[in-house]
């Protein structure tokens, strides 16, 4: 990697002017960062760290009002946090299928959700498109991994933050501050499909910092995850739910999808089929169903439809029922 | 002829391994963890196309760096480059950054070269060569007997195509050795390697040495699997860095990705294969046409049918198409996992046409005239019942109606393993008791350090733990290079010559201070000397008597302590997911024969490893190339995937080693408990599922894809 200047603010304002110069970069646990750095795929002139930062620390409020995250809190806080456990399971579920131990204990919140995608093309440094002399490595290539959503445009990398689906899903908000002050958006507005060669998927600019996350409170949610290995593995593909009910009704859905588009994949087309009926596991299997007719898969990942279909049902079924039909014993 | 003693105290136990602590404490110093006085840190330029030609290189820039001391070209202007990996430049300097960095300041032009890199592309009409003259080689081809007359008279038959993708070794500690020289005349290196004996001559000749002059050490080494027999392009390389600057030590390890793209492979395997049977489920031709790439190197060898030799008509074509990828290496019972792979999937796939249990299918084709069968027929029964087949298995399609399926599947797997003449050990006991044991083997895992001392324990009436067992330094006698599963097997025997030679010289020496007892009369048990049948003297107190002189004895081969040919079979047990694909291993069984089996806890560990190994071919590991830019997209540990603690079912281990067995002697084990895992679990998610997936590894991706195409097909 190439050598950069280093630097551990305690404050979010030290941290903002150290991160005002060119080619600056955040660290929290670097788990991404670090790798992208080794491989030269970033290669910063000035790093700084966050982690010392006290207010970027710390879960507070509770299921009624809410919580915050702090945007350096690590992940296996999360874990070991029974009011999430029990107040936001898709967020929980999610995270706790993220890496290994190690990776939870070191990754952020913050990191976790501004990590850049994993695609073997951008990380080989053919960039974020995957282009090579105006083709598709990607389109003409191995795509086994890769987008089944919107496959007609350029982008065709999976965003990789599983934090973002369960979050979005919860219908959270991100704190962003930078030099010319403070916003809060909807965290399904940190991405965004880039259009061409050299714009970021993610919104938050150089030079400023995501500080906290806020979850609402949440209705029954649920997240489900289908990947290759038990140990140490990506989702393959992921789905996180939250409906609001009143009484048996499904008055509010929310389904997002990891692993199917460039951003987190919002599924109004399940959304439609819920809202307004009542639960069942034949419902689910019908959100499962609208969830992937828009998917135009590319060569080689036909298999993420059923795949798709199958983990917005069973995020659903996990949701409401808790114990799923396909969990033995 | 020699003989292992018929009631053992030491042989046949399960003895701890004696660096087990240090290697658990992490205290075991590996080739990579050694860091003598001066060193510098070495770094490979390599080729990031996967067919160019080097134009010009530039290495003015990157000899100018800070504590850059030594830059070295490897491929100059005009050389052609084959591979993404394939070597370039070299570079030595004060730390690693500053190598890392010299490394990139190299600048070169390439003229990059159209290139092939999956079998599609090499076979395709009019592709670009990897080398002059075709990439496509035709490889042995075997007849016997009229397998079209006999398949079209079959009462069934069943028709598919197989397909292995090619996997790496990805051993723990990467390729690699630190190498410096002392004046002009000495130099010494501390190498990963499995041959550190022969290690030694390739660095002499890079070094202009003779081979005396030079001391490599290898006293633990992080995995070789069959890549690491040589010192390699980057060994030799760091030994002329080091030449260059002035005789500094050079740490030259490859990173991962070179380590996936260059170091070796184990190729793939691809064949169409039909296979009949007659009503009586004797399998009665079998027609197979396949092809491989090993990259630039050799393709499958593939031995079909496999285990099931004596079918009456068969006939095998098979090609190797080369491809611009790094070259195959020997790995793990080189052939034999693909070979096993492809023929059980269709001995699978026949017995279920003909509604058979698979496992009466198999004890039905069992070669009449191979020495195997006997043991198989011992083997399969026990295995049966440890896995519970009889209560567990259903048809295939029959498992149930809910998403997930659980299934049942096994394999047959065969190997060799003998010893081999012509390697020595030597035995020193010295005036003070202590025993040294010294051979320029290597421990690759296999326990060879433990071993040897468990054999000399046994002689001499001691423990294990007495002897000092000295390996892994290419001064001592020469010792086996770690290939074949021959270590044990070849080093067992000059072992038990040295130390009986040198216990019987003891004897001799010392005999008449006890009483003027005769030599014959003397015996070693229990840490005692004894004479008829009394303990006389303590080990250490006998070995006093030797005054000044110890005895030391170099011993060779001996006949009748080894022997060759050993038969498994392993069974698997599986959970498999209609909706997500997903496949879980439940539990494995494993009933390997190999004879004498010495120390019951390595032998053990070994079979362990090898199933965890085959677990890894069946259900994750796959090399993946980028057709456009030719470049490996899975160079790493991410997206090259290989199991976890949480993958790991639980295995059971039976060593099938009844009193007959043990007369078979010494027989190696490092490879035929890796055989079959895969092709077991591919039988058994076939038994789950009710289709036959016929692409490893068992991913989601290859499950899904099988029930789609079963179902657009209606066969599911
Ligand atoms: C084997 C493995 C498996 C994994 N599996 C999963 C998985 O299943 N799901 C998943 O979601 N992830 C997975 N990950 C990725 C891992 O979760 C991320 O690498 C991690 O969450 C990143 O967090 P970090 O704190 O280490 O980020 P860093 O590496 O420190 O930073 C990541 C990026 O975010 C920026 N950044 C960090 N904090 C801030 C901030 N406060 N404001 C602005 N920018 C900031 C950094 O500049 C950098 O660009 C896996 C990783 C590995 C190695
Ligand atoms: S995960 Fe990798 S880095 Fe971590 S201990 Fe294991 S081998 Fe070492």
């Amino acid at each position: 990697m190439k050598a950069f200047e280093y630097a551990a603010p305690t404050t979010v304002d030290a941290a903002l002017k150290l991160l005002g110069g060119p080619n600056a970069a955040a660290l929290a646990g670097g788990t991404d960062l670090l790798g992208r750095a080794k491989d030269y795929v970033t290669s910063p002139d000035r790093v700084v760290y966050v982690k010392e930062i006290k207010e970027l620390g710390g879960i507070t409020g509770d299921a009624k009002s809410g919580m915050t995250l702090g945007a350096a809190t690590p992940l296996s806080e999360i874990v070991h946090h029974s009011g999430i456990r029990e107040a936001y399971p898709a967020l929980w579920q999610a995270t706790s299928e993220i890496g290994s131990i190690q990776i939870r204990n070191m990754s952020t919140v913050g990191g976790n959700l501004l990590q850049r995608p994993r695609c073997w093309y951008f990380r080989a440094g053919f960039g974020l498109l995957g282009m090579k002399d105006g083709q598709s490595l990607v389109r003409a290539g191995d795509n086994r991994y890769h987008a089944i959503f919107q496959t007609d445009g350029d982008a065709l990398f999976v965003s990789p933050s599983s934090l973002a689906v369960a979050l979005i899903a919860l219908d959270a908000s991100a704190k962003v501050r930078g030099p010319k002050g403070e916003r809060t958006v909807k965290v399904e507005e940190l991405y965004r499909v880039p259009r061409r060669e050299g714009e970021s998927e993610l919104t938050v600019e150089p030079g400023e910092l995501l500080t906290h996350v806020m979850i609402p409170a949440a209705g029954k949610n649920g997240a489900y995850e289908a990947r290759q290995k038990q140990a140490q593995d990506w989702p393959l593909v992921m789905s996180a739910v939250n409906l609001t009910m009143q009484g048996d009704t499904i008055s509010k859905a929310r389904v997002v999808i990891y692993g199917v588009a460039p951003i987190p994949w919002r599924s109004e087309a399940a959304e439609r089929v819920l809202v307004g009926k009542k639960f069942s596991p034949e419902v689910a299997a019908e959100a499962g169903t609208a969830a992937v007719e828009a998917a135009r898969p590319l060569s080689m990942n036909a298999y993420k439809v059923p795949m798709t279909r199958t983990v917005v049902k069973r995020a659903l079924i996990r949701a409401v029922q808790g114990k799923g039909y396909w969990e033995e014993g | 002829m020699a003989e292992w003693p018929a009631s053992p105290s030491v042989i046949g136990k399960r003895i701890p391994r004696l660096d087990g602590l240090l290697k658990a404490s992490g205290k075991a110093k590996y080739p990579s963890d050694v860091h003598p006085k001066g060193l510098l840190f070495g770094a490979m330029l390599y080729s990031p196309h996967a067919h160019a030609k080097v134009k010009s290189i530039d290495t003015k820039t990157a000899e100018k760096l800070p504590g850059v001391k030594a830059v070295l070209v490897i491929a100059g202007p005009g050389t052609t480059l084959r591979y993404h990996g394939d070597d370039i430049a070299a570079v030595a300097a004060e730390t690693e950054e500053q190598a890392r960095d010299a490394i990139r300041a190299i600048k070169i032009e390439y003229d990059v070269l159209p290139h092939v890199v999956t079998e599609a592309q090499s076979m395709a009409e009019g592709a670009p060569e990897v080398f002059k003259g075709g990439n496509v080689k035709k490889g042995r081809g075997q007849t016997k007997g009229k397998p079209e007359d006999a398949m079209a008279s079959a009462a069934a038959t069943i028709e598919a195509t197989y397909t292995v993708p090619m996997i790496t070794h990805v051993c723990l500690e990467t390729h690699g050795l630190t190498v410096g020289l002392e004046g002009e005349k000495k130099a010494t290196a501390w190498a990963s390697t499995q041959n550190v004996y022969g290690i030694a001559g390739d660095l002499a000749q890079a070094l202009e040495l003779d081979r005396g002059d030079v001391t490599v050490y290898t006293e633990f080494m992080g995995g070789g699997f069959g890549s690491k027999f040589n010192a390699d392009v980057w060994g030799t390389t760091a030994a002329k860095l080091s030449k260059m600057a002035g005789g500094r030590p050079v740490k030259m390890f490859l990173d991962r990705e070179q380590e996936h793209c260059a170091a070796g492979n184990r190729p793939s395997a691809t064949a169409h294969i039909k296979m009949g049977a007659d009503r009586e489920g004797k399998i009665v031709s079998v027609i197979a046409e396949g092809h491989s790439t090993g990259g630039v190197g050799n393709g499958t060898n593939m031995i079909l049918p496999y285990v099931y030799r004596g079918v009456p008509h068969y006939s095998v074509g098979q090609a190797n198409a080369l491809t611009n990828r790094g070259g195959s290496r020997a790995m793990r019972a080189p052939n034999h996992p693909q070979s096993c792979i492809l023929t059980e999937a269709a001995v699978d796939d026949l017995a279920e046409k003909l509604g058979m249990d698979p496992l009466e299918f198999r004890l039905k084709n069992l070669d009449p005239g191979s020495p195997m069968t006997p043991i198989y027929q011992a083997e399969i029964p026990i295995g049966a019942e440890l896995i519970g087949w009889r209560e567990k298995r259903k048809p295939r399609g029959k498992t149930g109606t809910g998403p997930i399926r659980t299934g049942l599947g096994m394999a047959l797997h065969t190997w060799g393993g003998g010893g081999n003449p012509g390697k020595q050990v030597s035995c020193t006991i010295h005036p003070d008791g202590s025993v040294d044991i010294k051979t320029a083997t290597q421990d690759i895992g296999t326990g060879a350090r433990t071993i040897l001392a468990m054999i000399a324990a046994e002689i001499l009436g001691l423990q294990p733990t007495e002897i000092n067992s000295l390996i892994g330094n290419s001064s001592y006698p020469p010792g086996q290079p770690s290939g074949g599963s021959t270590t044990t097997p070849t080093m067992a025997p000059p072992c038990y010559d040295a130390v009986t030679k040198a216990r019987d010289a003891l004897f001799k020496k010392v005999a008449s201070a006890f009483n003027n007892a005769r030599p014959e009369d003397l015996s070693l048990k229990q840490g005692q000397l004894w004479a008829g049948g009394e303990p006389v003297a303590s080990w250490k107190e006998a070995c006093r008597k030797l005054g000044t002189s110890p005895i030391s004895v170099t011993g060779e081969f001996v006949d009748g302590l080894s022997s060759t040919g050993v038969g498994g079979c392993q069974f698997a047990e599986v959970s498999v997911d209609l909706e997500t694909g997903e496949v879980k291993v439940k539990k494995i069984v494993a009933i390997q024969d190999s004879g004498l089996i010495l120390d019951l806890l390595t032998w053990e560990s070994q079979v362990y490893g090898g199933v965890i190994m085959g677990l890894n071919y069946g259900l994750f590991e796959e090399v993946v190339m980028d057709p456009t830019s030719g470049r490996m997209l899975n160079p790493d540990m991410e997206w090259y995937k290989l199991a976890g603690a949480s993958d790991i079912p639980e295995i059971v281990v039976r060593a099938y080693s009844p009193p007959d067995e043990k007369g078979r002697q010494v027989i190696g084990v490092g490879e035929p408990p890796t055989i079959s895992t895969a092709a077991a679990i591919g039988n058994a998610v076939s038994n789950a599922i009710g289709v036959r997936v016929t692409e490893w590894p068992m991913s989601p991706r290859n499950v899904l894809n099988a029930l789609a195409t079963a179902s657009r097909e209606g066969r599911a």
